[in-house]
């Protein structure tokens, strides 16, 4: 037999990199969609001026004022008159539409939670109410 | 006469190959070398709100109260009467600034009535109270 061996080309070794790019892309993705970025979100309010510092006092009428109040318990009366927290919105939506005009003073007790103003001040600018006056005494 | 052979043209070329190594080397570099400048504040629960906007981070300048009264800016905590002088210096570098509370909701509104008269009187009477997204 003269079968002659031929000599195989030899061959090299690799590493096929064609779907790298595809892994790039994918953990890309990945990142993309699973990424929460912290936004701040807050009630936006302007406090009204300190007497001391220059800040000129502005005679309201008393029919252009309403004053929201949160006692200790953090039960909120509007012009003195209890209502839920559910009812503030459409109490205070009433006095808009009666109002737009209206001036809203939240007033609420020393003692009482920050949560339960945050709520009362959160149904004001939920309602609209355009000007709030945060009562700090 | 032999011919003088033409040498044939050698071409000029930068490999490449090792390229995307060296790119990934410098991602990685600047990934494992980058510390971001992020104030710690104080752990504190937000209350939750529906009516909220959103703060620019630019104008912001936040100050952290926690449940058992400390009170944190820029990561010192400071007492009641130090904010007014903290935030007259913010106001003169950005007059548009914004105070942010992160308060905890259990926090004692006294404290925060306190707080709000020196930012009056500070004249930094723009606020915002942080929120939380009703789930």
């Amino acid at each position: 037999m003269n079968i002659i061996k031929e000599k195989k080309p030899r061959q090299r070794p690799r590493i096929p990199t064609a779907s790298m790019a595809d892994v790039a892309f994918l953990l890309l993705i990945f990142f993309l969609v699973t990424t929460k970025f912290d936004i701040k979100q807050g009630l936006g309010l302007i406090l009204p001026p300190h007497a001391e510092t220059g800040g000129k006092k502005v005679k309201i009428k008393k029919e252009n004022l309403t004053k929201i109040k949160v006692n200790i318990r953090g039960e909120i009366a509007v012009d003195e008159r209890r209502v839920s927290a559910s009812e503030l919105k459409t109490v205070v939506q009433d006095k808009i539409r009666e109002n737009p005009k209206m001036v809203f003073v939240l007033e609420a007790d020393r003692r009482c939670k920050y949560y339960m103003m945050v709520k009362a001040l959160d149904q004001l600018l939920a309602a609209g109410a355009q000007t709030i006056s945060l009562s700090t005494r | 006469m032999a011919k003088i052979e033409r040498k044939t043209k050698i071409g000029s070329e930068i490999p490449n190959a090792s390229m995307s190594d060296i790119a990934f080397l410098l991602l990685i570099f600047f990934m494992v070398s980058t510390t971001f400048v992020k104030e710690k504040g104080l752990r504190v629960a937000l209350p939750r709100a529906v009516a909220f906007q959103k703060i620019n981070r630019r104008n912001a300048a936040t100050i952290y109260v926690s449940r058992s009264r400390i009170i944190s800016i820029d990561d010192f905590a400071v007492d009641t009467n130090q904010i007014r002088y903290i935030m007259q210096k913010k106001l003169v570098e950005n007059p548009g600034i914004v105070t942010c509370f992160r308060t905890d909701k259990d926090t004692d509104y006294g404290l925060m009535v306190d707080i709000m008269n020196e930012l009056k009187k500070a004249q930094a009477l723009r606020v915002s109270f942080e929120v939380k997204k009703f789930l």
